[in-house]
């Protein structure tokens, strides 16, 4: 393809039947790399019609336009537009309103929440802040156990009050608490659910209701496929949809992008969940320890997927 | 439920194309894109998916197909032929074999259902009367003995493991070794979470495989997984003997291609599925009846044979 249109380069205006092959074979690259298929789809289409019309330089064939076009447009969807430093926005909500942080952390089941929220508990305690966590996973066997060795191991207080408890009053009772005793901020974690089971998300709905947190992180796996986008839009959507009347209606500020250790150079994932709802990825994990959490690097992403 | 979506593309796509006055190699190949596009949007790797494409077109016989054959019955039953293919490892399931003892061992990525599926299988087989117990030989993962003891108590299964032995492979064989001279039929062990990018945490996994030799080493892939799961299950095959896989999380939204392509990676038949996070979400699982129902063809055996 690149030597035909080589030829043709300077002399005329792309169009879409120049752009196909090329574009094709950038979505299935992208789709490969585990980006959702719709998502591929979409953002070709969206780099072919910027490049419909253009005429080529001399030097560059389709091929290496339709990349250098792709390049930009997932490097400007990847670079978060908002702030993503929780630590400088929980230091300010502390000295401001003087009460402590707040942060939800939800998605499906076994994508790492309990450990990612130990992971951040670790971080901001690095920083010199005093975080508490709440076990509001009251359903899954061993979740508070799992908690309370995290507690232990990173000498962070954990407010629990076993299991088959509401998990909004859990959270309740725990924010009151750390407040009472200072602390800077409270980590939440929360029970896996499946985007569609409606009771358990109604729940989730509640707890966010109830406890107006700060911020509400998404935790999602990088080995998801394409149920990556219908995870992240159905719990953002949730959480205001179900919500008890007259709450305020609230959003995911922020995606954890887990088991990035696990994925070799297929990082797609990254591309599906940032597409899904526009929200940043706050911070990526990379392993099992609490070091293995990381601030999102777009330009090597973006190089492993065009690579 | 599962797959139903994918299931009804393929069938519409088959459907348009026998509308069509003349089925000729383009129309064919269009059946196929769609049909390839309904397979990547559920995971299945794409490699596969070319090759389904490749198989289907070469197995097509335009000429006799103009000389009047039942065109839309030669096509349905090539693609039907190549998604078992794509289904079905042609393994059988690893025999149990009753009044022995069976030591089953539970692998996977992190966070999988792997301990969820092991307590599940045990009540499946106790149910059906089978002498069982389980063995948690998960030292890593926080909270992982109270998850495995916690679940095994609400299905009042025996249990064995340790909240201070740091050693899974020594936990692993301690708890067989006392399973067998009670004379349990089925000995489950339960592992830690791993992939294959950590070598020691492989090294890990074949060194108990040694130790406890397992009658069957069960895959367990969360039905989510995208194009990572054939590398990964690739992988666990060629460092332990898998003989089964275990497919979760079914009830959710996901198609499960990925987790299907395991099947492939591994060589290993799915045998039972995970619907949900409580004891009794599990369902045996058969190839062809479920490939059948997916095509909403009924028993697809006449089919196959065409
Ligand atoms: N390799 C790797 N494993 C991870 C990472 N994050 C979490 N895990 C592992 O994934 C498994 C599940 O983690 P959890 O934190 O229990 O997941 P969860 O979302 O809280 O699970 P549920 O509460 O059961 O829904 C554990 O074995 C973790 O060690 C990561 O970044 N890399
Ligand atoms: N909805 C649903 N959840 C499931 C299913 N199987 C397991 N889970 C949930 O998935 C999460 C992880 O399951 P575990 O059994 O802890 O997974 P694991 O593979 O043992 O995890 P590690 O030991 O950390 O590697 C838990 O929240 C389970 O309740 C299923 O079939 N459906
Ligand atoms: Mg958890
Ligand atoms: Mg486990």
């Amino acid at each position: 393809v690149m030597s035909f249109f080589k030829g043709l380069a300077g002399i005329k205006e792309l169009t879409k039947e120049d752009l196909a092959p090329a574009l094709q074979k950038l979505q299935d690259q992208l789709v490969g790399k585990n980006v959702a298929v719709n998502i591929a789809e979409q953002l070709c289409n969206s780099v072919g019609a910027s490049l419909e019309g253009i005429k080529p330089g001399s030097f560059s064939s389709v091929s290496r336009l339709v990349r250098s076009a792709m390049t930009d447009a997932l490097t400007r969807l990847l670079t978060p537009k908002q702030s993503i430093d929780i630590l400088s926005q929980a230091k300010s909500v502390k000295k401001n309103e003087k009460r402590p942080f707040v942060v939800v952390f939800c998605g499906v089941n076994g994508v790492g929440k309990s450990t990612s929220l130990a992971k951040v508990c670790f971080y901001l305690q690095q920083q010199g802040l005093v975080v508490h966590l709440a076990a509001c996973d009251t359903f899954r066997s061993g979740a508070v156990e799992q908690l309370r060795t995290h507690a232990r191991c990173l000498k962070a207080e954990l407010h629990e009050q076993g299991y088959n408890k509401d998990a909004a009053s859990v959270a309740k009772y725990a924010i009151t608490t750390a407040a009472k005793s200072n602390a800077d901020v409270v980590l939440i974690d929360t029970a896996g659910r499946m985007q569609d089971n409606e009771p358990l998300m109604r729940s989730l709905a509640k707890l966010i209701s109830v406890n107006s947190p700060d911020r509400i992180f998404f935790v999602g796996e990088a080995l998801v496929g394409n149920d990556a986008v219908d995870q992240l839009t159905k719990f953002d959507s949730a959480i205001s949809t179900l919500a008890p009347p007259q709450s305020v209606p609230r959003h995911v500020d922020g995606i954890i992008l887990t088991k990035f250790d696990t994925i070799d150079d297929k990082v797609g994932a990254a591309v599906s969940m940032v597409y899904a709802t526009g929200q940043p990825i706050v911070f990526v994990g990379v392993g099992q320890t609490y070091m293995d959490l990381r601030k999102v690097n777009s330009k090597a992403l973006v190089n492993a997927l065009l690579k | 439920m599962v797959l139903g979506d994918l299931g009804k593309r393929i069938n519409r796509a088959i459907r348009l194309m026998s509308d069509a006055t003349v089925i000729d190699e383009a129309v064919v190949k269009e059946m196929l894109n769609e049909i390839a596009k309904a397979l990547l949007e559920a995971d299945v790797n794409i490699k596969y998916v070319a090759q389904l494409k490749n198989r289907v077109l070469n197995r097509v016989k335009f000429e006799e197909l103009a000389a009047g054959v039942n065109k839309r019955k030669m096509i349905q039953g090539a693609v039907v032929d190549e998604l078992c293919a794509l289904l079905d490892s042609g393994r059988d399931p690893v025999p149990l074999k009753k009044g022995k003892p069976n030591v089953i061992m539970f692998v996977g990525l992190q966070g999988n259902g792997k301990t969820t599926s092991c307590v599940k299988y045990a009540h499946y087989h106790q149910r059906k009367g089978w002498k069982t117990a389980l063995v948690c030989a998960d030292t890593f993962r926080a909270g992982a003995f109270d998850q495995l003891k916690q679940n095994a108590t609400k299905a009042r299964i025996p249990f064995y493991g340790s909240y201070t032995e740091t050693d899974p492979v020594k936990l692993a064989i301690e708890g067989v070794n006392r399973f067998k001279l009670d004379k349990f039929e089925l000995i489950i062990v339960d592992t830690s979470g791993r992939h294959k990018q950590e070598k020691a945490l492989f090294e890990e996994m074949e060194q108990m495989s040694e130790a406890v030799n397992p009658n069957d080493v069960i895959f367990v892939m969360d039905s989510s997984i995208g194009q990572a799961a054939e590398d990964q299950a690739k992988a666990f095959r060629s460092s332990v003997s898998v003989g089964s896989v275990i497919v979760t999380k079914l009830d959710g939204h996901a198609k499960g291609g990925g987790a299907l392509s395991a099947v492939s990676g591994t060589g290993s038949p799915i045998t039972f599925i995970g619907i949900g996070e409580h004891m009794t979400d599990f369902e045996p699982f058969n190839t062809q009846s479920f490939v059948g129902r997916l095509l909403g063809l009924g028993d697809i055996s006449g089919l196959m044979n065409m």
